[in-house]
């Protein structure tokens, strides 16, 4: 039996939260307002968006697949509960609808990637492209204002609940809620095995069809109902929301340890990911250090935390109890 | 002892056609409880098929099959496990990045409730490796398992399903010797608890070792079974063989030259060691031996593909640097590997570029490479081949195995070589194609080009080559003249059993 203390050092996520650990505290010894209240709420409030959608990606990027059109889905969502909501439908309603956009967007995902054996990466991207179509032709030159907004979701937006974010209590509370699932449900592991080895997984007699295609209307659900927290956290939304938030997402889930090669990876890794991401830029601004290394740091992070995965699963040593060759 | 016993498992006749092949003509195998039953039969013999007919991937089409008292209801991999069979293949399917314990019960998790207990599915996997009296702890990830222990976890895997019938797939070609004894162990220990297990093998010493009855199949039917105690080596290759070879692959009489391909003293270490031989203009050498013997490893040492620690490679005089398969090309030596959709082919590339890739510099003019001589290059070889194809701008994954295999040959035929090694160059094809490819090599060999075949199967190597070197862990252990060889003589040495 091993100690706590190495299950504890084999903890996928112990990196990137190290890292994230260093980055406040370099960042909160050189300008003591990141430290301040004001400062953890700049962070959780700015993750919330990708931290959700990040923990939706997890569900499809742990079976060696990826959802991109998440960030079109969400753009559009927040529009269309803005919209109807200034049209005078109730809260409900607005939130119905932007469920039901997730699910149609997930079901097509979800059929042509388990049902036609198409790529997810091209069929994810046409339908980034397709949602982003529809919307602008819905939306035209609109721009949803905060007065149109619904007001619970404005309420989560701009309120905090015991210096909290509501909107980062939402991501917090989904996180939760699939990490236990993926841990201990079996169809949710059934993702796992799908993403390790799809042919064993076939061969083993897992549904594999009927759990893609479910993982991806669960994807395309919670970033249909995330275009309330999108909506919350900007108070408006024009033809252009969301847009480019897909890759945002997918370098979140991969610096937090969730395998692009699938089977491996957490939420709570995504999450991480997210935060540290989001810290960076905060730290950055902060610092005074101007937008274009922000993005160069971003990028040299994804890089770097793909590399050190390369690496651990190279120095896996092979197997040798009686003296294999 | 057994015979008077109720046997688990009962085939009779067995039949199974894929095609026009009748890949088993009557097969029957009877298993009793608590006993380790040995497998045996040729490449071809039909074993697979019968291994695969008792996992439900097939499903036979004559004959009955009763497990327990009751008919095997066939065709699902998934119901075989449940009714109590549990195959465990050459090279295990596991999921690299779980866990042990949830390998061991994937898409059966233990749960308490609606959720999965870990705890519980970790204890009871423990307690699994216990009983297999091995060392391995199920919470760590399967990534990295030696195949040895990958075996183990399938082991524990049937052993959790509470399967009786144990099918072990040629489970020790890739094993160490201290790993076959532990797999012995277990194996016992199989016995022990009134599992039959089934044991397919070809190394005979081993058989011999470890099962208590043998069944013997050959072309399809099995031939016969018997306690090992009233067999011996030899009644059982002359039961395995059983049928004279020769007139299926007509040899041309070719002038034997000068020595093309000369290896001194060539060792790579684990892999190979002390390996002399030569090959001339004309001839056909045939390098035979089980597999994992090393007969690929030397092959592609020779290529230049790997390195080797020791000994020389000459080439018509010159010696050949190792680890440079492009300088072995462009001095005459062309490989047809083994696996041909791992190793030889571009398999979503057309067939005009497949076979002339080999060839691009000459097909090239100031590094654009012209389309239409790829296209004129591959008819033509398409042609010497008879390839069966609708167009050469079709990928290579549409045609069927044996034409593919035809594209590899062209691609390297090509190229005009004065050495041409063949790695297996007629796994999986049919019978038809089998014989041409026979024919071309022969062709090849009248015009000079020094050949050098590897195969596992026995008739081709026999058919084929003017002399037979045969392999055995590594190390060369017998050479045959083309009329001396026998197949009881080459199975004799590549087992390691008693010489004839």
């Amino acid at each position: 039996m091993k100690s706590l203390v190495t299950r504890f050092f084999r903890v996928r996520e112990l990196p990137v939260f190290i890292a994230l650990v260093i980055v406040v505290f370099i960042t909160g010894s050189a300008n003591p307002q990141f430290f301040t209240l004001s400062g953890f709420q700049d962070v959780t409030l700015g993750v919330a968006v990708v931290a959700v959608l990040a923990v939706a990606q997890t569900l499809v990027i742990v079976m060696k697949h990826i959802d991109l059109s998440v960030g079109s889905t969400i753009g559009f969502s927040a529009y269309l509960i803005g919209d109807a909501s200034s049209k005078g439908h109730g809260f409900w309603y607005c939130m119905g609808l932007a469920l039901a956009l997730g699910l149609a967007v997930g079901a097509a995902n979800g059929f042509m990637v388990a049902y036609l054996k198409l790529p997810s990466l091209v069929v994810t991207l046409g339908t980034l492209y397709i949602v982003r179509g529809v919307f602008n032709e819905v939306a035209g030159g609109n721009t949803i204002t905060e007065d149109m907004v619904p007001g619970p979701i404005n309420f989560m937006g701009l309120n905090t609940f015991f210096g909290i974010p509501y909107l980062f209590l939402v991501a917090f509370v989904l996180m939760l809620v699939v990490g236990f699932v993926m841990k201990r449900i079996r169809s949710a592991r059934d993702l796992y095995a799908i993403g390790s080895n799809l042919l064993a997984a076939e061969l083993g007699g897992i549904p594999v069809a009927r759990r893609v295609f479910l993982a991806f209307l669960a994807t395309g659900a919670v970033s249909g109902l995330a275009g309330a927290v999108l909506l919350a956290r900007f108070n408006t939304a024009a033809a252009n929301s969301g847009n480019g938030l897909e890759l945002s997402v997918v370098a979140a889930c991969v610096v937090g340890g969730v395998a692009i090669a699938g089977g491996i990876g957490t939420v709570y890794g995504a999450v991480i990911g997210a935060i540290l991401l989001q810290a960076i830029t905060m730290a950055l601004g902060a610092l005074g250090i101007p937008q274009f290394w922000q993005l160069a740091v971003n990028g040299t992070l994804l890089i770097a935390a793909i590399s050190l995965d390369r690496y651990l699963s190279t120095r896996v040593k092979p197997t040798s109890i009686m003296g294999a060759k | 002892m057994v015979a008077t016993q109720t046997p688990i498992l009962e085939m009779r006749g067995a039949k199974k056609a894929f095609g026009g092949v009748q890949a088993l003509t009557g097969a029957d195998l009877t298993l009793y409880p608590g006993e380790i039953h040995a497998l045996l039969g040729e490449n071809g013999a039909g074993k697979s098929t019968l291994l695969k007919a008792l996992a439900g991937v097939h499903k036979i089409d004559a004959g009955s099959i009763t497990l327990n008292g009751k008919t095997f209801e066939q065709g699902s991999t998934r119901r075989a496990g449940e009714q109590g069979i549990a195959v465990i293949y050459q090279e295990p399917s596991l999921f690299p990045d779980l866990t042990l314990a949830e390998n061991v019960f994937v898409g059966r998790q233990l749960r308490s409730g609606f959720t999965v207990n870990w705890k519980a599915m970790e204890e009871e996997t423990n307690k699994l490796f216990q009983q297999l009296g091995v060392k391995l702890d199920g919470t760590r990830t399967a990534r990295g398992l030696s195949i040895a222990d990958q075996q183990i976890v399938e082991i524990a895997k049937a052993l959790s399903t509470k399967a009786t019938v144990i099918v072990m797939d040629e489970p020790t070609a890739a094993l160490s010797s201290k790993e076959v004894d532990r797999l012995f162990q277990v194996a016992r220990n199989l016995e022990a608890q009134n599992c039959a297990v089934v044991f397919v093998s070809h190394r005979l010493d081993e058989v011999f070792a470890l099962c208590s009855r043998i069944t013997v199949m050959r072309d399809g039917a099995t031939v016969g079974t018997a306690p090992t105690k009233e067999m011996t080596e030899q009644s059982v290759i002359k039961l395995m063989v059983g049928r004279e070879v020769s007139e299926l692959y007509p040899k041309l009489e070719a002038k034997i030259g000068d020595v093309v391909l000369k290896v001194e003293g060539l060792g790579l270490a684990g892999q190979f060691e002390d390996i002399s031989f030569e090959v001339r203009a004309g001839e056909i050498v045939g390098l035979a031996g089980l597999v994992g013997s090393g007969r690929s490893e030397i092959v592609r040492a020779v290529f230049g593909v790997d390195k080797f620690d020791k000994g020389t490679v000459t080439l018509n005089g010159k010696k050949l640097k190792p680890g440079n398969p492009s300088a072995q090309m462009v001095s005459g030596v062309a490989l047809v590997p083994e696996d041909r959709r791992q190793q030889g082919l571009f398999m979503s590339s057309s067939i005009d570029k497949n076979s002339a890739v080999t060839m691009l510099k000459k097909l090239s003019k100031f590094f654009i490479i012209r389309q239409k001589n790829e296209s004129k290059l591959a008819t033509e070889w398409g042609q010497k081949l008879s390839l069966k194809y609708a167009t050469g701008h079709d990928p290579v994954d549409r045609l069927s195995g044996g034409n593919q295999q035809k594209v590899v040959i062209a691609k390297w035929l090509a190229t005009n070589p004065k050495l041409l090694i063949v790695d297996e160059p007629t796994r999986g094809i049919d019978v038809g194609t089998k014989a041409e490819v026979h024919r071309l090599l022969s062709t090849k060999a009248q015009d000079g080009v020094a050949i050098l075949i590897v195969s596992s199967e026995l008739p081709e190597v026999m058919g084929m080559a003017d002399r037979i070197l045969v392999m055995r862990e590594g190390r060369m252990v017998g050479q045959f003249d083309r009329h001396a060889a026998t197949p009881e003589k080459i199975i004799s040495v590549a087992t390691g059993a008693a010489p004839v």
